[in-house]
């Protein structure tokens, strides 16, 4: 969240809102110290019923939606990194993230419609994921998990977090968020095996990132 | 096992168990808000009382139908329904006829609805950002109607 704070700060623009969504089941216990430490100034939310995701059909973080003054959305469901990520050494190393998007944001506020960044209404409605009724009946089944885990139902919390995730596989989001409520944790060996499966079978959970360097 | 990473089992079942519907005949839950019902109909399906279904998903009973903006839904005998002289409105039925989903704990008595897919047409096609409203952490209701005139960033993230 730092990177946030210092990228509003660099723009430094009053007409800029930058709204930053903590996706988290386990609300102001593990996201606000998050945001606390980055001083932020920006709008904080932390949204525990992922409404955020569902509303833009995103299904995975960090995800953003460029809003210009006429509430149209210029660009959507992009892995939204300031630069790019390493983890490990030599061959095991990961890699995620990129380093244009941050330039292409600020180009955008810089230059608002006239920015090559900025997409048609109709490039952004072709980018929205199209999310069947089932995917869409999953956020439901993960709200209503949430309200038996608030209380104190945890079989029934269960059972409806487990409904989400077979209704929407597709989602990162829901997988992560239960894996975080377990011993094994969000990046574990089943969140390794979903993760292969899911790479492997052609899904994207961002779209394929189209900013040419700037 | 493997290494646990943002992993937070306390936090999985931190609460004691209570009942959702202690004082309340049927929870709503839509649009990021909880919705208690002081009263419903019997039989299948979410019978609420038509006084309520404004509050509920902005619908309103009109001489056409039951109506939202521009798109209206004639009303029938699977939308309204007489209980001993009680009339009350079916919001699943409209669910149906809307191709809302929903999930429904009937034992508990709680409803979950997703959004309805008319009221999400003016994104899907036209890309206009959603009808949605968020509460930030100072307690502040943000809306995105309220954002134009702006440039806005909407960034997902968590501690996850």
């Amino acid at each position: 969240m730092p990177v946030w704070q210092r990228i509003y700060e660099e723009i430094n623009d009053p007409d800029f809102v930058l709204i930053c969504v903590a996706e988290d089941v386990g609300g102001e216990a593990v996201a606000g110290p998050i945001f606390d430490a980055a001083n932020p100034t920006y709008i904080q939310v932390i949204d525990e019923d992922h409404l955020v995701s569902s509303a833009f059909n995103f299904v995975n973080v960090p995800s953003a939606a460029w809003i210009d003054e006429s509430g149209r959305i210029v660009r959507i469901d992009e892995g939204t990194y300031s630069m790019i990520h390493t983890f490990g050494e030599g061959e095991e190393a990961i890699a995620f993230g990129n380093d244009v998007y941050e330039p292409a944001l600020k180009d955008w506020i810089a230059k608002g419609g006239d920015s090559a960044h900025v997409q048609t209404a109709k490039t952004v409605s072709s980018h929205i994921r199209q999310h069947s009724s089932d995917q869409q009946k999953a956020d439901a089944a993960f709200r209503l998990g949430n309200l038996f885990r608030l209380h104190g139902q945890n079989d029934k919390a269960d059972e409806y977090w487990q409904m989400a995730r077979d209704l929407n596989p597709d989602s990162v989001n829901f997988i992560r968020q239960n894996l975080t409520l377990t011993e094994e944790g969000s990046a574990g060996e089943q969140f390794r095996t979903m993760m292969g499966e899911y790479v492997s079978s052609g899904k994207d959970y961002y779209r394929p990132l189209d900013i040419e360097n700037v | 096992m493997a290494e646990a990473f943002m992993a937070y089992p306390e936090l999985r079942s931190p609460f004691e168990p209570k009942a959702i519907n202690a004082d309340s005949s049927a929870t709503i839950l839509y649009q990021g808000r909880t919705i208690k019902l002081s009263s419903r109909g019997d039989g299948d399906g979410l019978l609420i009382d038509p006084i309520d279904l404004q509050s509920i998903n902005g619908f309103e009973i009109k001489p056409e139908g039951v109506c939202y903006e521009d798109l209206c839904v004639p009303l029938d005998d699977s939308l309204m329904i007489t209980q001993a002289g009680q009339k009350w409105f079916s919001l699943t039925a409209l669910a149906e006829l809307l191709g809302q989903p929903f999930v429904v704990d009937e034992e508990a008595g709680v409803w979950s609805f997703a959004e309805i897919p008319a009221k999400r047409e003016n994104m899907m096609v036209n890309a206009m950002a959603p009808d949605l409203e968020l509460t930030d952490r100072q307690g502040k209701v943000v809306r995105m109607a309220d954002l134009k005139g702006k440039k806005a960033l909407i960034v997902t993230w968590s501690s996850w």
